[in-house]
């Protein structure tokens, strides 16, 4: 039995196997505009490669968002429809949280355009500031009135550097109450800009 | 800068389209202004060509975008005119910001998403086949797009 993972939130396609919290295979590569084309594609692939079935999912968890309008939508529309179909439990994780370092307060970061970032302050399992957007001059403020905090995500739009995410070890680990969905028909994606 | 200049054809619109191609880089927008049937869809059929889509360009006034991924640089041709007074989040600046070049027509409906440089392509009936067209830039990068119009027109 495994727990499925996905996250297309960004500009990448990234869907993982775990047991026991692990991430034990994984496929992740840059698929801008070709995230739908591909990850139905990826589940099959990924599932046969490590002999399993459909019925061998016991768990979905997925990247709900902040991020790409499109893509936000692409991997929770497969988990929503993975999870009711199978009738497993759900786990929608922010896709920011999901850039965290696990072992340090995280400023998760990720480009929302017209200057300005998504931003969530993660330490552990504890959320120190919510999703929310920002300018991007108010982000540098904060980062610098943070210098013992982590920088996560793909921050060079800022003029900044970060390690690689590793989005699906942190959503391997992700399936904590506060991310349950208990009706997974009714989920919907975080894309916290409705109107501009 | 600005250049005004007669096009007397489909053809003349057409290259400036082709013209104008080769000098664009990732992210950089075209705002297009102009009455119906004035050439705007001709125009971007010529930056189509030029930048070897291997596509019909049509109208997107449906779909709202296009996006011709095939060419030398990817091109998104965005028609605005059914999100008049929306103001929805449908993540056009992901385009707009992005990886090729973007045509707007109708961009008084969508102006929260203008970039801060941007070309600005008016074309205006003047008779049976004949337009006035200006094009306008607000950058010196820019600039350089609308020498190169006044050069060959």
């Amino acid at each position: 039995m495994v727990t499925l993972l996905m996250d297309t939130s960004n500009t990448n396609l990234s869907i993982g196997l775990a047991k026991d919290h692990k991430v034990i295979d994984s496929i992740c590569y840059e698929a801008w505009q070709k995230q739908s084309e591909f990850l139905v594609l990826e589940l099959d692939a990924i599932l046969k490669r490590n002999g399993l079935t459909r019925k061998d999912i016991e768990m979905v968890v997925s990247a709900k968002g902040p991020g790409s309008y499109t893509g936000v939508r692409i991997a929770l529309t497969v988990a929503k429809v993975v999870a009711f179909a199978l009738n497993v439990p759900l786990y929608l994780v922010s896709s920011l949280e999901a850039l965290k370092d696990e072992n340090a307060p995280s400023i998760c970061l990720m480009n929302a355009r017209s200057k300005r970032s998504y931003i969530g302050v993660y330490d552990k399992e504890s959320v120190i500031m919510e999703d929310k957007i920002m300018d991007n001059v108010e982000v540098l403020k904060y980062i610098s009135e943070h210098p013992d905090y982590k920088i996560c995500g793909l921050v060079s739009y800022l003029g900044l550097e970060a390690a690689e995410p590793k989005n699906l070890d942190i959503l391997a680990i992700s399936d904590i109450e506060r991310n349950f969905v208990s009706d997974p028909v009714a989920a919907k994606p975080v894309y916290l800009k409705d109107l501009y | 800068m600005k250049h005004t200049f007669t096009s007397h054809s489909r053809e003349d619109t057409r290259k400036l389209g082709k013209i104008i191609a080769s000098l664009f880089v990732p992210s950089d927008v075209v705002l297009l202004r102009g009455d119906l049937g004035a050439g705007k869809t001709t125009l971007v059929g010529g930056v189509a060509e030029a930048l070897k889509v291997n596509e019909d360009v049509i109208s997107p006034t449906f779909n709202i975008m296009k996006c011709y991924f095939k060419g030398t640089l990817p091109m998104y041709h965005i028609d605005a005119y059914r999100l008049e007074g929306q103001n929805i989040e449908l993540g056009l600046e992901e385009f707009i910001e992005g990886d090729g070049v973007t045509f707007i027509e109708w961009p008084q409906y969508i102006e929260p998403l203008w970039p801060d440089e941007y070309l600005t392509i008016t074309l205006l009936h003047a008779g049976e086949d004949t337009r006035e067209i200006s094009v306008e830039s607000n950058s010196p990068r820019l600039d350089k797009i609308v020498e190169a119009v006044k050069e060959a027109f």
